[in-house]
């Protein structure tokens, strides 16, 4: 088995009650890369992640964060390494950006060490890095879905971790959106971070991802670069759809283009 | 108390005009009526003891500990209801909704009619607090982790709890019933220095608890999964809240009896004040004290026959003025 990277999973399974979710995952996170998680609905992306970000807590097996198990940090320390936005953040009523953002500092107080220039400093980069300095004191409940999206990005911001989680951010985003969030998400993995994102379009994963990780029925069963990993055989056996892959015209990464009932030579949708 | 934000400018204002109505309702408590010492006998009273045996018999027996347990009962209670608010994310929850308080109604029933001279009251009623709140937490399965559960086995457990009392109050003779009835209801009258100490006691001990506890409060307001991944632990953040709120609501139970609505009130008021996130704790406590305190001097002074116990005037105080507020954001629109 290879040396773990920063964060990585060894036999990781994780269930609810009885049902198992996650299945015997080994997967190394590339150190300062960006990595996209894809697969079909309920594969357990989501699961994988949250378990990554000591959210959920495994059945069998280990998270590894530098080498040692994600479940021997205390939580405080652990959320200073490693953030993950979720899916579904609740932003609390009558609250600031800026004050959202500053919930991201949690993991940095102690009892006696509590709001500092610090935390100002880290906020006033997210806020800046994120493009929302100038609606620092709106509120977020009134912000546009682009906007909101950016807001909760520089709370995980201001948390000044190494490594990034996000569990479909580009979801109920219009396409403008949603492509100016993968470029925020390509910026932050170019400073340095270890940027990890769960994502359905297959295109945007292989345009954007420097490492593709394609789960199938709480199985890892591709990883490795885009160009390697994303083939037509792959999309027919994970997600039952026919397709040819070309190249992207624009970047020259796959890009996935299905077959459709009714045409000359395109003869199955399983 | 800090939480990870400074505090704003906003919350202190409101927090010291608060404090400022608590502080003129205390002296209405200690002056008004035929009873009443003179505003500035009140002074001088306080500054260097009574002045004579009325002034000693009103500030040390009658209205001094009524008002000192106002205040204490009050702010459990305010206090309570804004943990409980906050880890339940549920602005209609609070300890009496999960049967706290009839579970309280129903042990002191049984401590009365059944068992008379044996058990007082207000012990009673905590037992019968204990008791409801040890089967809400066996009947959820989960303890105090999921809210939704736990709102669900507290209704149950209320139901259960108010059939018990219904079922003792009938069991026995008529007139010895009716001595239960100004308990049930919450009560603030003949209160001693001992009734003020103990709800002292109580928040002396929890509220540097809640302080430890009170940023991870605010964290727990982004949603499990956000304050798990940012080390707040919310599950834990979530019992124990609930745990130090029946505390709190336990020893306002033992000492004035089951106040109605103040838990459920404070804080939502003390929010719709300030009009910022976060679970507003001090100023819940505050809000709950003058609430009561407000109650208790509309008990006494009020020109309704009969002497009405306190807690059905918070019932009045407290229903009719989250009705204006939940009126006026209807009317805005922002509900």
């Amino acid at each position: 088995m290879s040396t773990p990277t920063g964060l990585s999973a060894r036999g990781l399974t994780i269930s609810y009650g009885d049902r198992t979710v996650v299945e015997d995952v080994d997967l190394d996170l590339p150190d300062g890369g960006l990595t996209m998680i894809i697969g079909p609905n309920g594969c357990g992306k989501s699961t994988l992640v949250k378990a990554l970000a000591r959210v959920l807590k495994p059945a069998r097996g280990k998270v590894l964060l530098h080498g040692r198990d994600l479940w021997e940090y205390r939580a405080r320390e652990a959320a200073r390494h490693v953030a993950l936005l979720p899916q579904n953040p609740i932003a609390p009523e009558g609250i600031t950006v800026g004050a959202l953002v500053g919930r991201g500092r949690f993991p940095h107080h102690t009892l006696l060490r509590q709001w500092s220039p610090q935390d100002e400093g880290a906020v006033a980069f997210a806020l800046e890095r994120t493009g929302l300095r100038d609606l620092a004191g709106a509120q977020a409940g009134l912000l546009s879905g682009g906007q909101r999206q950016r807001a909760w990005i520089a709370m995980v911001l201001a948390q000044q971790t190494g490594l990034l989680l996000l569990d479909e951010p580009t979801t109920f985003l219009d396409i403008a959106h949603q492509y100016e969030l993968l470029e925020l998400c390509r910026e932050l993995h170019e400073d340095g971070r270890t940027v990890v994102a769960v994502l359905h379009d297959l295109n945007q994963a292989a345009r954007f991802a420097t490492h593709l990780v394609v789960m199938d029925a709480g199985r890892v069963v591709a990883q490795g670069p885009p160009a390697e990993v994303l083939t037509a055989e792959l999309v027919s056996s994970v997600f039952g759809l026919a397709c040819d892959i070309v190249p992207d015209p624009r970047a020259g990464t796959p890009m996935v283009v299905p077959h459709t009932r009714g045409r000359i030579g395109s003869p199955d949708i399983r | 108390m800090r939480v990870a934000i400074p505090v704003s400018r906003t919350s202190v204002v409101v927090a010291a005009a608060v404090l400022g109505l608590l502080a003129v309702a205390a002296v209405a408590t200690l002056c008004l009526g035929r009873l009443g010492l003179a505003p500035a006998d009140l002074l001088a009273a306080l500054a260097r003891g009574p002045a004579d045996a009325k002034q000693a018999f009103v500030l040390e027996r009658l209205r001094g500990p009524r008002l000192v347990v106002a205040v204490g009962t009050g702010a459990a209670l305010g206090l309570a209801g804004a943990l409980f608010q906050a880890v339940t994310r549920n602005p209609l929850a609070s300890p009496d909704v999960i049967g706290l308080n009839s579970g309280a109604g129903a042990g002191a029933a049984f401590a009365v009619l059944m068992l008379p001279g044996v058990l007082p009251a207000p012990l009673g009623a905590l037992a019968g607090a204990v008791a409801a709140m040890a089967l809400v937490y066996v009947a959820t399965g989960s303890g105090f982790r999921n809210p939704g559960r736990l709102v669900v086995a507290g209704i149950g457990v209320h139901a259960i709890s108010s059939a018990f009392t219904q079922y003792v109050v009938y069991a026995v003779e008529r007139d010895r019933a009716a001595a239960l009835t100004a308990y049930v209801n919450g009560s603030l009258s003949a209160r001693s220095w001992e009734h003020a100490a103990t709800i002292w006691a109580v928040l002396l001990a929890v509220v540097p608890l809640v302080a430890l506890l009170s940023r991870r409060l605010t964290a727990a307001e982004l949603g499990d999964e956000l304050a798990a991944s940012l080390g707040a632990r919310p599950q834990g953040t979530r019992v124990a809240a609930v745990g130090l709120s029946i505390v709190l609501s336990a020893g306002a139970v033992a000492v004035a009896g089951p106040v109605a609505f103040i838990a459920l009130t404070a804080p939502q008021i003390a929010r719709r004040m300030t009009r910022l996130p976060g679970p507003h704790l001090t100023l819940a406590a505050l809000v709950g004290a003058l609430l009561l305190v407000l109650a208790d001097l509309a008990a006494q002074h009020a020109p309704i026959p009969g002497n009405l116990p306190v807690g059905i005037y918070t019932l009045a105080v407290g229903g009719l003025y989250l009705g204006y507020l939940l009126t006026r954001e209807w009317k805005k629109g922002s509900l």
